[in-house]
């Protein structure tokens, strides 16, 4: 729960935290300012004229004057620059929004990875050694053996495709985005495409920690008191089934995080993840910075919470 | 036990994925639809739409349905009268008979979407404009007196390198401030206006090709709002309030990013008038093409290439290819770049290398032997799959446009794998020459397919091992080729109009050698022949001129400067309702001549 001990320790984390962003956007300044080559690539901005752009953008001058710039306006005025490829482009307002579009799209995997992993383990537990745990068993090794991306591309192929054609375009899933946040259409495909490899390692470890929990005495024990077999599952198995599997959500979020690069690609969703390769690619340094920032702060803050999460679940956990 | 939880999770899965859509109907009607608005994907944010600045086509397809020079291009790649009310020439008296001054009489009824007036004032500030900014097309205006006069004020601009880069902002309100108070050090002599619908241009010296820059759309020919933009001189182009034309079309909202929108402007002076209502643009990012063809094939979108997006994933083109229902659909286009190989010839050059002229005709020879021991239709069918590439077998300028030789005509576009081996086995017997040679070139598609089919004709039709030399770094690469730093590196230029001059100044002519563009070394010397056939075809009109510059691409074959590989095809995906939508080498048909049938 949040006692004073947790407020202090969720204080010391966020520090913890900002300096990390500092650290990680420091290095990727220094990095990418490194990298041969720059953003204007132009068979027809050379010489003179590539030197008046370089110029423009403050990229003549020494590295140590740009970094200097680029904390101060960073940490004071929470401005992360210009895009060089894009002119006039802001990068702040950008990213802030790209990482609200990948929070709704990461969120919901979260939930279908929390939601069908535990569903899915529970069952299987419940159902020990018959057809439907042999079943979901087998669906789960499916899950966790096939990368997102194939996935992503199965379903595709399957909803937006195969499916229009037996219909005749009478029912499909609609290819695409239509706005700057997914309609719940839009978001099931992508949304259970990068959560249904880790829903299934959640189902394989719910269903192990099921498995000892329902052996424990005090199972039993509720058993023998006449409580209703949900009551015993859920109030008394699921929920002390359940401190193991989150230990795994922190490792989780950030496959949820990194693996959102290769859904908004496929799946055409202008969220953050997209921006990671293209801008790097492009030599657009303030959104490669920024990128890596809003990344290390989105990853910094989802392990805060794991953490957090612990006391609410584990009442024997303090901090 | 019983568990409906699961059964209604997974209804409910299954109900979010499934949504009803209306099948769309083969077979068109002529009756517009009710919903005229046109939509299609980009597949990358706006570089700029200033056209002062604007550099790539994928802007400039945008921006041509926005802004309006004195001429523009029709869909034949014919010149013809815009915001001007004739095609200046010599008959009409719009040219001088010494070719020096230009006279464009402007239409009186032009305002902007704002409903400002169109003047000739306008004009002459845009164009002083875009020569003081000094953008990528600046030079378009080169020929105009006083243009160099001007770009010098404005490399005197540039401030120390220790000032503050807010600068930036600076340099663009200097030069706008310097041309609200008519400052001459940012006017080009050459433009004056008798009257407020008369722009006459006086030029340095006679240049044939001055009016096809000028119309190039949506750079430095077009007329922009001064009023407007000293609002914000540098950023107001990304405002839809303050992204003010003359076109058919104004923006009305942009996400960056992610999505614009445009409506067609109310009594818009020009002709056709537009049918569309509304145009909308997602803007994804390039790996996302499979995804929106996909989205294409399901009727989200009404076109897939436009907005100068027209490389498509090969594996999608074969497929839509194979289907019976959708083929009728694709087109494919020959666009406006030549690919080639290009030789360092110039000793003075780091890369050296066996190619140079110093080594007389033992170095063409052996250029000779390379060129020749290419396929270029085994290049076609193999790396292109006969889809985003045509064999260049007609000289340096693509097929199609101004200046192109002639299918078959080009000698170094032939395959001759015994004549290669003979000319390589007189001029290096030994192998020494050729030995440890590397191809340079930036990866990515179609490149690294094309290095390794030139490493395997060179291997096989000549018994040469070359090497590959990749570099991720695309500008890197350029930088270094621009340098001279590669013996044999891939080289190409895409057109910017219709018009040779375009191609032999930029790549080996006095704009190359102004921009160290001179990637080969070759003619670097005014009394090279090159350029005194280059400096007589640049001051005729260009049907006097065509002879020339046909000699100067036979030339350029003569000396073998490089090996021509292929031309680019663009493909595009039109649903059949979409009227008036199509494309020609250079730019998409504009959007106030499409409409939407009922469908």
């Amino acid at each position: 729960m949040l006692t004073r001990g947790t407020l202090v320790y969720v204080s010391q984390r966020l520090v913890l935290i900002a300096f990390t962003v500092v650290a990680v956007s420091s290095l990727v300044f220094v990095g990418i300012h490194r990298l041969p080559g720059n953003a204007f690539v132009s068979e027809r901005v050379k010489g003179a004229k590539l030197e008046l752009l370089l110029h423009e953008y403050g990229l003549d001058r020494p590295l140590l004057v740009q970094y200097q710039e680029y904390a101060t306006n960073a940490l004071f005025h929470a401005d992360l620059g210009e895009s060089f490829v894009n002119r006039g482009l802001k990068i702040t307002p950008l990213v802030l929004r790209e990482l609200s579009v990948s929070a709704e799209v990461g969120g919901t995997a979260l939930i279908v990875t929390i939601g069908l992993g535990m569903l899915l383990g529970v069952v299987a537990a419940v159902r020990q050694n018959t057809w439907v745990d042999y079943l979901l068993t087998s669906i789960s090794v499916v899950g966790y053996s096939m990368p997102s991306f194939v996935t992503a591309t199965f379903l595709l192929l399957v909803f937006g495709i195969w499916l229009a054609n037996v219909t005749g375009g009478a029912l499909e899933y609609p290819i695409g985005w239509t706005g700057t946040y997914g309609t719940l259409a839009e978001l099931s495909v992508p949304a259970f495409a990068l959560g249904f490899p880790f829903a299934s390692i959640v189902a394989r470890l719910t269903r192990a920690s099921m498995l000892e929990v329902l052996r424990q005495d005090y199972v039993r024990t509720a058993r023998a008191k006449g409580l209703r077999e949900r009551v015993v599952i859920i109030r008394h198995g699921l929920r002390n089934a359940l401190i193991p599997v989150t230990t795994i959500l922190g490792p989780l979020v950030i496959g949820i995080v990194t693996g959102s690069v290769v859904i908004e690609t496929i799946f055409a969703i202008p969220g953050l993840g997209k921006e990671f390769v293209e801008s790097i690619l492009r030599h657009d340094y303030n959104i490669v910075i920024g990128v890596f920032t809003m990344y290390a702060a989105m990853v910094g803050l989802a392990n805060l919470a794991v953490d957090v999460a612990y006391t609410v679940i584990d009442p024997r956990i303090r901090y | 036990m019983r568990l409906p939880a699961l059964k209604l999770g997974a209804l409910s899965a299954i109900g979010m994925v499934l949504v009803a859509c209306g099948g769309s109907s083969s077979g068109t009607t002529q009756s517009l639809a009710s919903d005229q608005t046109l939509k299609f994907p980009i597949f990358g944010e706006f570089g700029t739409l200033d056209p002062g600045q604007l550099d790539a086509e994928v802007d400039s397809e945008i921006a041509q349905n926005i802004f309006n020079g004195p001429l523009r291009y029709d869909n034949n790649l014919n010149i013809i009268p815009d915001i001007a009310t004739d095609v200046p020439t010599t008959s009409n008296g719009g040219i001088s008979s010494d070719g020096l001054t230009y006279t464009f009489k402007l239409r009186k009824d032009v305002t902007f979407s704002n409903g400002d007036k169109v003047t000739a004032k306008d004009m002459i500030y845009s164009w002083n404009r875009a020569a003081a900014l000094q953008g990528p097309y600046g030079s378009n205006l080169s020929a105009i007196a006083g243009y160099s006069a001007v770009t010098k004020y404005t490399k005197g601009l540039k401030p120390s390198k220790k000032a503050d880069v807010t600068a930036k902002a600076a340099f663009n309100k200097t030069v706008e401030d310097a041309l609200a108070a008519n400052d001459p050090k940012v006017m080009m002599t050459g433009l004056t206006s008798p009257d407020a619908n008369t722009v006459v241009v006086k030029l340095d010296s006679a240049a044939g090709w001055f009016l096809s820059a000028v119309t190039l759309e949506s750079t430095t020919g077009m007329i922009v709002d001064q009023k407007v933009i000293q609002t914000t001189p540098r950023d107001w182009w990304t405002v839809p309030a303050t992204l003010v034309g003359t076109g058919p079309f104004k923006m009305t909202q942009h996400t960056a990013k992610q999505s614009a929108d445009f409506v067609s402007v109310p009594n818009w002076w020009g002709s056709p008038k537009p049918t569309l209502k509304a145009v909308h643009l997602d803007i994804l990012d390039p790996s996302s093409q499979s995804t929106a063809i996909a989205s294409f094939e399901q009727g989200k979108y009404d076109i897939v290439g436009y907005g100068g997006w027209s490389s498509q994933p090969k594996a999608d083109i074969l497929r839509i290819q194979q289907t019976a229902n959708e083929k009728s659909q694709l087109l494919l286009q020959p666009k406006v770049r030549t690919t080639w190989v290009s030789f360092n010839v110039n000793p003075a050059h780091p890369a050296g290398g066996p190619f140079t002229v110093d080594k007389g005709q033992k170095a063409k020879d052996l250029r000779t032997a390379f060129a020749l021991a290419v396929d270029k239709s085994k290049l076609q069918s193999v790396v292109c799959q006969n889809i985003t590439c045509s064999a260049a077998t007609g000289g340096l300028i693509t097929k199609g446009l101004k200046g192109y030789l002639g299918d078959g005509t080009d000698p170094l576009g032939k395959f001759d794998a015994t004549k290669a081996k003979q000319l390589l086995t007189g001029a290096d017997p030994t192998g020494t020459l050729t030995a440890g040679l590397k191809y340079s070139y930036n990866t990515g598609s179609p490149n690294d397919d094309v290095a390794t089919f030139l490493q395997d004709q060179w291997k096989t039709n000549l018994g040469i091992n070359v090497g590959l030399d990749p570099h991720p770094d695309a500008t890197a690469f350029i930088n270094d080729r621009q340098a001279g730093k590669f013996v044999l590196a891939r080289d190409g230029w895409q057109a910017d109009y219709d018009h040779p001059q375009d191609w032999f100044d930029n790549l080996w002519g006095k704009m190359a050698e102004d921009s160290t563009a001179n990637t080969s070394g070759y003619a670097p010397n005014a009394s090279d022949q090159y350029n005194v056939l280059l400096t007589k075809a640049d001051a005729e009109p260009l049907d006097k001129a065509l002879p020339t510059y046909k000699q100067i691409s036979e030339l350029l074959s003569t000396d073998v400067v490089d090996i021509p590989l292929y031309y680019s095809v663009g493909q595009f995906l039109f649903k059949p309702y979409a009227k008036g939508a199509g494309t020609n080498n250079f730019f998409d048909h504009f959007w106030n001549e499409i409409s939407i049938l009922q469908h």
